[in-house]
C-alpha cells in the first residue's frame, strides 16, 4: 500500500516532507521525485555520499596505466626505428595516456552511475509512471 | 516575488515551450532538411568518386599535400570545442548563464565531432585501409605508430567523441524523461527507452549530480588537449610556419573562437523561430560575446607574435615563409583572415554592439569564414613555401570534389542539427527550472 | 616444411591445369612454368645482352637487362632496362638521357606494326609484307623502263648496313644520296678536308688535355658523342686538373659545366679565333709553328677591337690567350653553334690552324679514330635532291633511318616514296608506302661509331609486332628482284663478318659486344696549298647588332628525333626546368625591355620565321639573343650556309613582339634563388650558428652496412641521364602535361638549378637523402616508412594509407604521391621492372637507393658466402651518370670511395642544421680558391 503526494511548489513540498519524517515515517520508506536536484532534500533525507568517485578514480587510473602500458608493449614487441627517436618515447605516450585516462574515467563513471542509480529500470521504460505535478513524495507500505 | 501560482505555471511553461519546438516545425523545416540532405548526399557521392578515381581529384600536389580536407577537419574539431567549453567548463565554474545555451552547444559539439571525424578518412589516399589507423591485433603483428601525431589525433578525437556523446546524452536524460511525460504512442516509447526509465528520485539525483561534475571534469581537459593534439599535427613537423610552440594555445583559443561563433549562428535563428526569447536573453548573448572578444585577442596576439619572432630570429626559412604568407600568392585569403578574426571582433568592445543580436549573428558568420581561412592559410602557405626553393608551388582553384565534400560536410552538420531540433529537447529543461528558482 | 610442400604441389597441379587451359583466348593471370627452359635462362633472374644504342649517331654500347614475362599467353623475354656497356670504347658503361629513354621507343604505343600502303583516296591502309614488296618491285621495274632516277636517302648509317645499302643501290640502279643529318658538322669536316685532307671529325681526346677551349660546341649536350666526351672530361679533371673555358652566345650544359663560361656575341667567334692565332704564332713557345704566308692572310687586330666585336672583356680575352699559351697539352674545339653561320667554315679553318700550330694534332686530337662522318652530306645535298625532285625526274625514293628533322622536301613529286621507320613522324607520314622497321633491340646488325670500332647490335627479344629490320627489308627486295638468293640479314651479317678473315673478330664481337681494330695509323699533315687557296677569298664577317635567334640542339631530343618518346618531355630541360611545352628563352635584360615574364607569349618573326611561343627568362644568355631548342620548330628551317651546307643556327634580324596572352607552362622549379639556405656550396650560415651538436636522440647504429651516396657537383653536368634511368628502373609513372602543370610530377631524382651570388649556376641532383633521423618516418601513423638496419629510409608500399604527412614533413620534398592510377598505354606496361612493385593510387613513393639492386646484391653475396663489396650495388643513377658524379657505397667500409669522399674537405650536406643526418653527401668546388675554379 503506497501513498503519493504531488506538489507544484517547492516549499510546500519540503514542508510536507519534513512533516512526514517528524510523524515517524521511516526514511527508507520515503522516496521523492523532483524536476531537478533540490539540495534541501539532502539535508532532510540524509544518506551516505555517492561512492561514484571510486569508479571514476579506478577508471582513470586504469586508463592512465593502459595508456602507457599498451604503447610500450607494442613498441617493444617490434622495435621499429622511426626517425631515430627512442623506441619507447614517453613524451609521445603521455598524450595517449592522457586521452585514455579521460576516456576510461568517463566511461567508468557513466557505468558506475548506471549501476548505482539502478538504471535502466525496465518497468519504467515499458510502462512509465509520470506525475502531473513537479514534486512528488512517495511513501511505501501505507504507513502514515 | 512571484506568487505560487506564477511559480507553478512557470515550470510547466518551460516544459511546454521547449517541447513544443518539435511541433512548430512546419513545411519550411522539411524543405530545409531536404536541402541539407541533398548537400550531404552530394558530399558522399563526391567522396565515393574520389575513392574510386584517386586523391588527384582534390586540389593537392607536391608540395601542398594537405589542403581542404585537413582545413575542414581542424575547422570542425575547433567548432566542437566551444560546445564543450560552454557545457563542461562553465558547469564547473557554476556559471548560470550557460543553462540556456548548453544543450544546443553540446549538440553542436557532438555533430561537429562526427563531421570532423569523417575527414581523416576522406583525406586518406587509400581510404579503404582506414582501419589500419586503429591499433588492433592482426596477423602482421604490426601495431600503429604511437609517435605519430596522426595517431594522437585518432585517440584524441575518438576520446572526445565518446566523452561528448556520453556527456550530451547524460545531460539529456532528465529532459528525455520530461519529454516522455508529455508524449504518446511511438514517441513515448522512443523517449522511454532513451531516458532509461529515469524518474528523478533523490537517489538518482545524488549520483547524477556527481556524474555530471565528473564528466565535466573529464571534458574540461579535453577542451584544451584535443585541439592541442590536433594543432600538433602541424607543430610536430619541421616546416617553417608550422613548427612553433604557440600552436597549442593558438589553436585552442581559435577553436573556442570559431565554436562560439557557430553557437551564435545556430542559436539566434533557433531563438527567433521557436520564440525562446524568454530563455535566451540579451544578457546571455553579451556574455557569449565576451568569450568572442577574449579569444579573438588571443588569436590576434598569435598573428602578431609569429611573424615578429620570425623577423627577430633572422632565420631565413621563417622570415621567407611569413613574408610569403602575407604578401605571396595567398595574400587575399590572409587578408580576409586577419580582418575577420582580429579586426572585426574588436568592435565588440562597444557594449551596444555586444547586445545587438543581429550584429552578433553577422559577426559570427564572418568569424567562421575567417577561422576557416586561417586554417587554410596556415596549411597551404606553409607547405607551398618551405625549405627547398625548387619545390615551391601552390594550388589555387578548388576542385569540384573538394568543394562538394566541404559543402557536404556542412550539409551533414546541419542535417544532424535539424534532426536534433525535431526530436530532442533543444534547451536544458531541468537546468532552466533550477536556475530560475 | 609441410606448408611449402603443399604449395609446391598446388603449384604443379595448377601449372598443369594452366598449360592445359592455355589454349583459351582470354589472357589469363596464370603462372606459366617453362616446360623446357632455354639454356642459361633462369626464370625470375635477369639476363643480359650486349648491343648498341641507335637513338643518336654516337652509337654507345649498351647492355640490356631482359626479364621473362607472359605476353599473349606466351612466356617471352622483354628488355626492362638499358645500361651503358662497361669497357665499350665509346661510352665505357655510361649512358645518356636519350639512351635510357630509347627503351620507350621499343614499347611506344604508336609504333608502326604493319606495312602501310597508300590506296586511292590518299589514305594509308594496313597491308601485308608481300603486297608491299610486290608494289615496290613493280614500281622499280616501271622506273627502270621509264628512265626515271631512283634515290635512296638515309641518315648516318655505318657498318654492314651501310655496305648493304650500297650493294642494294648498285644492284637496283638506285642513286644513294649523301647521308642526311641535321647536325652534319660539315663546317668542321670541310675545314679538316682543306687543312688535312681528312673529311671527318677527329676524336677529341679530352682526357689527355690540361686545358680545354670549346667555342660553341656543346660536348656535354649533343655534340657528336656526348657520353664519351663527358667521360673524358671527368678523367681529365681528375688526372690533369683540367681547366676549361667555354664560349657561347646562349646557355648550354656545356657552358655551365666549364670552369669559365664566357658569353660571346653570336657570329663573332672568328674574330677571337684570329686573334688567338696571331697570339699563338707570335708567342715564344709556338714561334714558327705556322708559315707566315698563312698568317699574313688573316688580319690582326688589337684586344680592344676584339673585345668590342665579341662582347668579351679584355681581361677575359687575356685569360683565354694566357691559358692557351701556358697549357702543356691544350685542346680546342670549334663547332656547333659557332659554325652554323656564314663565317662557320672560316672559324673551323682558323681553329684547325691553331690546333696544328699548338701541336694538338696527334696528342689531344686523334684522326686515327675519327668519328666516321665522312659519308654524311649536308643541306647542300638536300637542296640538290630537292631540285631533282622538282624536275620530276625521281622515280622511286627510299627514306630510311632519317630523323624527322629532314626539311620539307616535296616527296610527292616522286612516283613512289617508300619510308622505313618505326614511328609515323615527319616526312615518313607523307610516304606512299611505309614499312615498319624493327627496333634495334629486335634486330641484328652492327655499327661503326668511330673508325676501327665495330659495335654489335643484337636482338634481345622476338619482334613485338610483325616488323622487319631494315637489312631484312632490303634483302627481301633484292630477292624479289631476283638478284639475290634468300638470305636473312642475320645470315648476311655472318657472311660479312667472315669476310674479314679474322676469326678473332667474330668471337670478340659476339662476346664483348664490340671489336676495337688496330688503329689506321693516319698521321695528318697540314696541306699548305689548300689552306692558302681557301683563305685567299677570306673576308671578316659583319657582326650585326640586332636581335638574333639561336637555334640550339636539344638535350632531350637531340635534333628532335626523340621528341615522340614518352619519356623525353617528362624529364625537364635542366636549365629552364620546363617539361612539356615549347618555349623561347630570353635574357633578363631583354625581358625587362620588352616587359615580359615567364609564360608571356611572344611572336618571333624574321627571315621566314613565324613562331608563337611562351617565354622563359634565363640568366646568362647574350643580351641580343633569344634562344630556342631545335625541337621547338615544327620542321627544320632550311636555312643553311652556302659554303658548308651546315644548318644555320643563328637567325639574324628577328623581331620579338608580345601578344599579351599568358600561357601556363610547366616550369617545375619554384625558384632558382637558394639565398643562403644551405643548398649550394658552401652553407655559410652553418658557421655562424652552432649546428647540431648534441642531439637528444641516440646515435644512429648500423651494423654491417650503411648505404650512402656522394654527388660531386663539380662533375654533375645536369644532363638528367640519372632522372631518365630512375624512371625506367623504378617503374615511375609518366604522368603527362596536365599533371605537370598541376605540380604532380613523379620523378624520384631531380636536377635543381640554383644560382649563387656570383651568378654561377649549380645543378643539385636532389633525391631522397635517406636521413638517419628522417622527419618523415616518425609522422607516418601506420609505420609505412621506417629506418631499416642498413640505413635506408624504407617505404613499404602496401602499408601506406596515403595520409601524405611524410611528404609534408620532408624538408627536401622528395616524396611523391600517386594521385591517380597510371597504367602506361599498352605495351609500355611490358617495360615494368618486375623487381619493384608498381604503385597504385593513394601510395607514397620515393627514391630507395634502388633497394631492389641492394637486395639482389645481398642474395648473390649470401650465395657466395661473402659480404657485399664495392661496386656490387650500382643504383640506376650512379650506373648511368656519364661523368661519374654519383658515387654509392657502404660508408661503414673504410676502404670504400664513398667513405673517402664523405670525409673530404669539399663535402657538405644540405639542410644539415635541421638534424636530419642525411646520407647523401655533396662535394663542392675546392674551397681554397675564390670565384671560379
Amino acid at each position: 500500500m503506497s501513498q503519493h503526494f504531488v506538489f507544484d511548489e517547492k516549499n510546500v513540498f519540503l514542508n510536507k516532507l519534513r512533516e512526514l519524517l517528524k510523524s515517524g515515517v521511516p526514511q527508507k520508506n520515503i522516496s521523492v521525485i523532483t524536476p531537478y536536484h533540490v539540495h534541501e532534500v539532502d539535508e532532510i533525507l540524509v544518506s551516505a555520499p555517492s561512492k561514484l568517485r571510486i569508479f571514476t578514480f579506478a577508471g582513470a587510473l586504469l586508463g592512465g596505466i593502459a595508456g602507457f602500458a599498451f604503447p610500450i608493449y607494442t613498441t617493444l614487441s617490434w622495435k621499429i626505428n622511426v626517425g631515430g627517436k627512442p623506441v619507447v618515447s614517453i613524451p609521445a605516450f603521455v598524450i595517449i595516456a592522457f586521452e585514455l585516462t579521460i576516456l576510461f574515467g568517463a566511461l567508468a563513471t557513466f557505468f558506475g552511475f548506471l549501476l548505482f542509480s539502478k538504471l535502466p529500470v525496465l518497468k519504467q521504460i515499458i510502462d512509465p509512471v509520470d506525475y502531473d505535478k513537479q514534486f512528488v513524495i512517495l511513501v511505501k507500505n501505507g504507513e502514515k | 516575488m512571484e506568487t505560487s501560482k506564477e511559480k507553478i505555471s512557470r515550470n510547466q511553461t518551460i516544459e511546454r515551450d521547449v517541447l513544443s519546438v518539435s511541433e512548430k516545425t512546419g513545411s519550411w523545416y522539411w524543405l530545409l532538411l531536404f536541402f541539407t540532405v541533398c548537400l550531404t548526399a552530394l558530399g558522399f557521392i563526391m567522396w565515393g568518386n574520389q575513392i574510386l578515381t584517386g586523391m588527384g581529384l582534390a586540389g593537392k600536389n607536391n608540395p601542398v599535400g594537405w589542403r581542404f580536407y585537413i582545413t575542414n577537419f581542424v575547422f570542425w574539431v575547433g567548432i566542437a570545442h566551444s560546445g564543450t567549453l560552454i557545457s563542461a567548463v562553465l558547469l564547473l565554474f557554476r556559471a548560470r548563464f550557460r543553462s540556456s545555451f548548453n544543450r544546443a552547444a553540446e549538440a553542436m559539439t557532438v555533430f561537429a565531432v562526427m563531421t570532423a571525424g569523417l575527414f581523416p578518412l576522406i583525406h586518406l589516399g587509400r581510404a579503404w585501409k582506414f582501419y589500419w589507423l586503429f591499433p588492433y591485433q592482426n596477423q602482421r603483428l604490426l601495431w600503429v605508430n604511437f609517435k605519430s601525431p596522426l595517431i594522437w589525433d585518432v585517440f584524441a578525437v575518438s576520446t572526445y567523441f565518446t566523452v561528448s556523446v556520453v556527456f550530451f546524452y547524460v545531460g539529456m536524460i532528465p529532459d528525455l524523461a520530461v519529454a516522455r511525460k508529455h508524449s504518446l504512442g511511438i514517441k513515448k516509447l522512443f523517449y522511454s527507452i532513451l531516458s532509461l526509465g529515469w524518474q528523478g528520485t533523490e537517489l538518482q539525483w545524488k549520483h547524477y549530480r556527481w556524474l555530471c561534475i565528473f564528466l565535466a571534469a573529464f571534458a574540461t581537459p579535453l577542451v584544451v588537449s584535443v585541439h592541442s593534439v590536433v594543432s600538433w599535427d602541424f607543430a610536430m613537423s619541421l616546416i617553417p610556419g608550422w613548427h612553433t610552440t604557440i600552436f597549442a594555445p593558438y589553436f585552442v583559443s581559435g577553436a573556442i573562437f570559431s565554436g562560439t561563433a557557430m553557437v551564435i549562428t545556430l542559436v539566434v535563428p533557433m531563438r527567433k523561430i521557436f520564440s525562446l526569447e524568454k530563455y535566451i536573453t540579451e544578457d546571455h548573448f553579451e556574455n557569449i560575446a565576451k568569450i568572442l572578444i577574449v579569444t579573438s585577442l588571443i588569436v590576434g596576439y598569435a598573428y602578431i607574435v609569429e611573424p615578429l619572432l620570425a623577423i627577430y630570429s633572422g632565420n631565413i626559412f621563417e622570415k621567407s615563409q611569413f613574408y610569403y604568407r602575407f604578401f605571396g600568392e595567398h595574400w587575399f585569403a590572409a587578408g580576409i583572415m586577419l580582418t575577420c578574426n582580429a579586426i572585426l571582433p574588436a568592435t565588440l568592445f562597444v557594449k551596444k554592439l555586444r547586445r545587438n543580436i543581429k550584429y552578433l549573428f553577422i559577426m559570427s558568420i564572418f568569424v567562421n569564414i575567417g577561422m576557416w581561412l586561417e586554417r587554410y592559410v596556415i596549411i597551404v602557405t606553409s607547405l607551398s613555401h618551405d625549405y627547398d626553393p625548387y619545390a615551391w608551388g601552390t594550388w589555387f582553384k578548388p576542385t569540384y570534389t573538394e568543394l562538394g565534400i566541404t559543402i557536404g560536410s556542412f550539409g551533414l552538420f546541419f542535417t544532424l542539427y535539424l534532426l536534433f531540433i525535431k526530436f530532442l529537447p533543444i534547451l536544458s529543461i531541468s537546468e532552466i527550472k533550477e536556475v530560475s528558482e | 616444411m609441410k606448408r611449402r610442400e603443399f604449395f609446391k604441389l598446388l603449384g604443379i597441379t595448377g601449372g598443369v591445369a594452366a598449360t592445359g587451359s592455355a589454349c583459351s583466348e582470354k589472357p589469363s593471370r596464370l603462372i606459366v612454368p617453362y616446360l623446357i627452359p632455354p639454356e642459361e635462362m633462369i626464370p625470375g633472374m635477369p639476363f643480359y645482352y650486349r648491343t648498341t644504342c641507335t637513338e643518336c649517331p654516337a652509337n654507345c654500347g649498351q647492355i640490356v637487362k631482359v626479364r621473362d614475362k607472359v605476353y599473349n599467353n606466351q612466356r617471352m623475354n622483354f628488355p626492362v632496362k638499358i645500361e651503358g656497356l662497361p669497357g665499350h670504347p665509346v661510352n665505357d658503361g655510361r649512358l645518356c638521357l636519350r639512351g635510357q629513354a630509347s627503351l620507350t621507343r621499343l614499347y611506344h604505343p604508336d609504333r608502326l606494326k604493319k606495312p602501310l600502303v597508300r590506296k586511292q583516296g590518299g589514305k594509308h591502309e594496313e597491308t601485308v609484307w608481300d603486297e608491299a614488296f610486290a608494289r615496290i618491285a613493280a614500281a622499280l621495274k616501271e622506273s627502270d623502263s621509264s628512265g626515271s632516277r631512283n634515290f635512296y636517302l638515309s641518315g648516318r648509317i655505318t657498318g654492314s648496313l651501310s655496305r648493304l645499302i650500297d650493294r642494294f643501290c648498285k644492284n637496283l640502279g638506285i642513286v644513294r644520296l649523301a647521308e642526311f643529318e641535321a647536325y652534319s658538322h660539315s663546317a668542321i669536316r670541310k675545314a679538316n678536308k682543306i687543312l688535312f685532307n681528312f673529311n671527318d671529325i677527329p676524336l677529341y681526346r679530352i682526357e689527355n688535355a690540361d686545358f680545354l677551349l670549346t667555342i660553341g660546341t656543346d660536348i656535354i649536350d649533343t655534340f657528336v658523342s656526348p657520353v664519351s666526351y663527358s667521360l673524358r672530361f671527368a678523367k681529365a679533371k681528375e688526372q690533369n686538373h683540367l681547366k676549361w673555358i667555354h664560349l657561347e652566345p646562349h646557355i648550354s650544359l656545356t657552358g655551365i659545366r666549364a670552369n669559365r663560361r664566357l658569353v660571346i656575341n653570336p657570329g663573332s667567334e672568328l674574330y677571337l679565333l684570329i686573334y688567338l692565332l696571331h697570339e699563338i704564332v707570335n708567342s715564344e713557345h709556338y714561334k714558327n709553328s705556322l708559315s707566315p704566308e698563312i698568317t699574313k692572310l688573316l688580319p690582326s687586330s688589337s684586344a680592344g677591337t676584339i673585345a668590342e666585336k665579341t662582347g668579351l672583356k679584355t681581361d677575359e680575352i687575356e685569360e683565354v690567350v694566357k691559358s692557351l699559351k701556358k697549357a702543356k697539352r691544350p685542346l680546342m674545339i670549334t663547332g656547333g653553334i659557332s659554325t652554323g653561320n656564314s663565317s662557320g667554315l672560316d672559324a673551323a679553318l682558323v681553329c684547325g690552324l691553331i690546333q696544328w700550330a699548338t701541336g694538338m694534332i696527334g696528342n689531344t686530337i686523334d684522326f686515327s679514330e675519327a668519328e666516321n662522318y665522312s659519308a654524311v652530306g649536308s643541306f647542300l645535298d638536300v637542296e640538290k635532291f630537292s631540285r631533282e625532285l622538282g624536275n620530276n625526274a625521281a622515280g622511286v625514293i627510299f627514306l630510311s633511318g632519317i630523323s624527322q628533322r629532314l626539311p620539307e622536301i616535296d616527296i610527292k613529286k616522286a612516283k613512289l616514296s617508300i619510308g622505313l621507320a618505326d614511328l609515323p613522324e615527319g616526312l615518313i607520314k607523307a610516304c606512299d608506302i611505309i614499312l615498319p622497321v624493327s627496333h634495334a633491340l629486335e634486330s641484328w646488325g652492327d655499327a661503326e661509331p668511330r673508325k676501327g670500332i665495330i659495335s654489335l647490335i643484337q636482338p634481345v627479344m622476338e619482334p613485338l609486332y610483325g616488323t622487319l629490320s631494315a637489312g631484312d627489308i632490303l634483302l627481301k627486295i633484292l630477292e624479289q628482284k631476283g638478284n639475290e638468293k634468300r638470305l636473312t640479314y642475320h645470315e648476311y651479317l655472318l657472311q660479312e663478318w667472315d669476310k674479314t678473315g679474322d676469326k678473332k673478330f667474330v668471337k670478340e664481337l659476339l662476346e664483348k659486344g664490340f671489336f676495337k681494330g688496330k688503329k689506321s695509323g693516319a698521321s695528318v699533315v697540314l696541306n699548305h696549298e689548300s689552306v692558302l687557296s681557301s683563305l685567299k677569298a677570306f673576308k671578316l664577317p659583319e657582326v650585326k647588332t640586332e636581335s638574333v635567334l639561336i637555334i640550339a640542339p636539344s638535350l632531350r631530343t637531340y635534333d628532335g628525333r626523340s621528341a615522340g618518346l614518352p619519356l623525353s618531355y617528362e624529364v625537364p630541360d635542366p636549365v629552364s626546368t620546363i617539361t612539356y611545352s615549347r618555349w623561347i628563352a630570353v635574357s633578363e635584360s631583354k625581358a625587362e625591355i620588352l616587359g615580359i615574364r615567364d609564360g608571356d607569349e611572344v611572336i618571333v618573326s624574321g627571315d621566314g620565321l613565324d613562331l608563337k611561343l611562351p617565354v622563359k627568362v634565363l640568366r646568362g644568355i647574350n643580351e641580343r639573343c633569344a634562344m630556342i631548342q631545335i625541337d621547338m620548330l615544327e620542321s627544320v628551317i632550311p636555312l643553311y650556309d652556302s659554303r658548308t651546307g651546315e644548318m644555320k643556327t643563328i637567325i639574324e634580324g628577328i623581331k620579338i613582339t608580345k601578344t599579351g596572352v599568358r600561357k601556363y607552362i610547366p616550369i617545375l622549379s619554384g625558384s632558382t634563388n637558394a639565398e643562403g639556405r644551405g643548398i649550394i656550396p658552401y652553407p655559410e650560415h652553418n658557421k655562424k650558428h652552432d649546428t647540431v651538436k648534441k642531439s637528444l636522440y641516440p646515435e644512429p647504429e648500423h651494423k654491417n652496412y650503411r648505404w650512402a651516396m656522394a654527388i660531386d657537383l663539380t662533375l654533375c653536368t645536369g644532363c638528367s641521364a640519372c632522372v631518365a634511368a630512375c624512371y625506367i628502373e623504378n617503374n615511375i609513372p609518366i604522368v603527362g602535361e596536365k599533371a605537370h602543370l598541376e605540380g604532380r610530377e613523379m620523378s624520384w631524382i631531380r636536377i635543381e638549378p640554383f644560382f649563387d651570388s656570383s651568378d654561377r649556376l649549380y645543378f643539385i641532383p636532389m633525391l631522397c637523402q635517406q636521413c638517419s633521423y628522417a622527419p618523415c618516418e616518425s609522422v607516418c601513423p601506420v609505420f609505412a616508412t621506417y629506418h631499416n638496419p642498413e640505413g635506408l629510409n624504407a617505404q613499404i608500399y602496401n602499408r601506406c594509407v596515403g595520409t601524405r604527412y611524410c611528404a609534408n614533413n620532408c624538408p627536401y620534398k622528395v616524396r611523391r604521391f600517386n594521385w591517380f592510377d597510371h597504367k602506361g598505354a599498352s605495351p609500355l606496361d611490358l617495360m615494368l621492372n618486375p623487381d619493384i612493385s608498381a604503385r597504385g593510387r593513394g601510395i607514397m613513393e620515393k627514391c630507395t637507393f634502388c633497394v631492389q639492386r641492394i637486395r639482389l646484391a645481398h642474395d648473390i653475396a649470401k650465395d657466395e658466402g661473402r659480404k657485399i663489396s664495392e661496386g656490387d650495388v650500382l643504383p640506376a643513377c650512379n650506373q648511368t651518370c656519364p661523368t661519374g658524379a654519383i658515387t654509392f657505397g657502404n660508408i661503414l667500409d673504410k676502404e670504400s670511395s664513398i667513405h673517402k669522399l664523405a670525409h673530404s674537405s669539399r663535402v657538405y650536406r644540405i639542410f644539415e642544421e635541421l638534424g636530419t643526418e642525411p646520407a647523401v653527401y655533396y662535394l663542392g668546388p675546392e674551397r681554397k680558391e675564390n670565384g671560379d675554379k
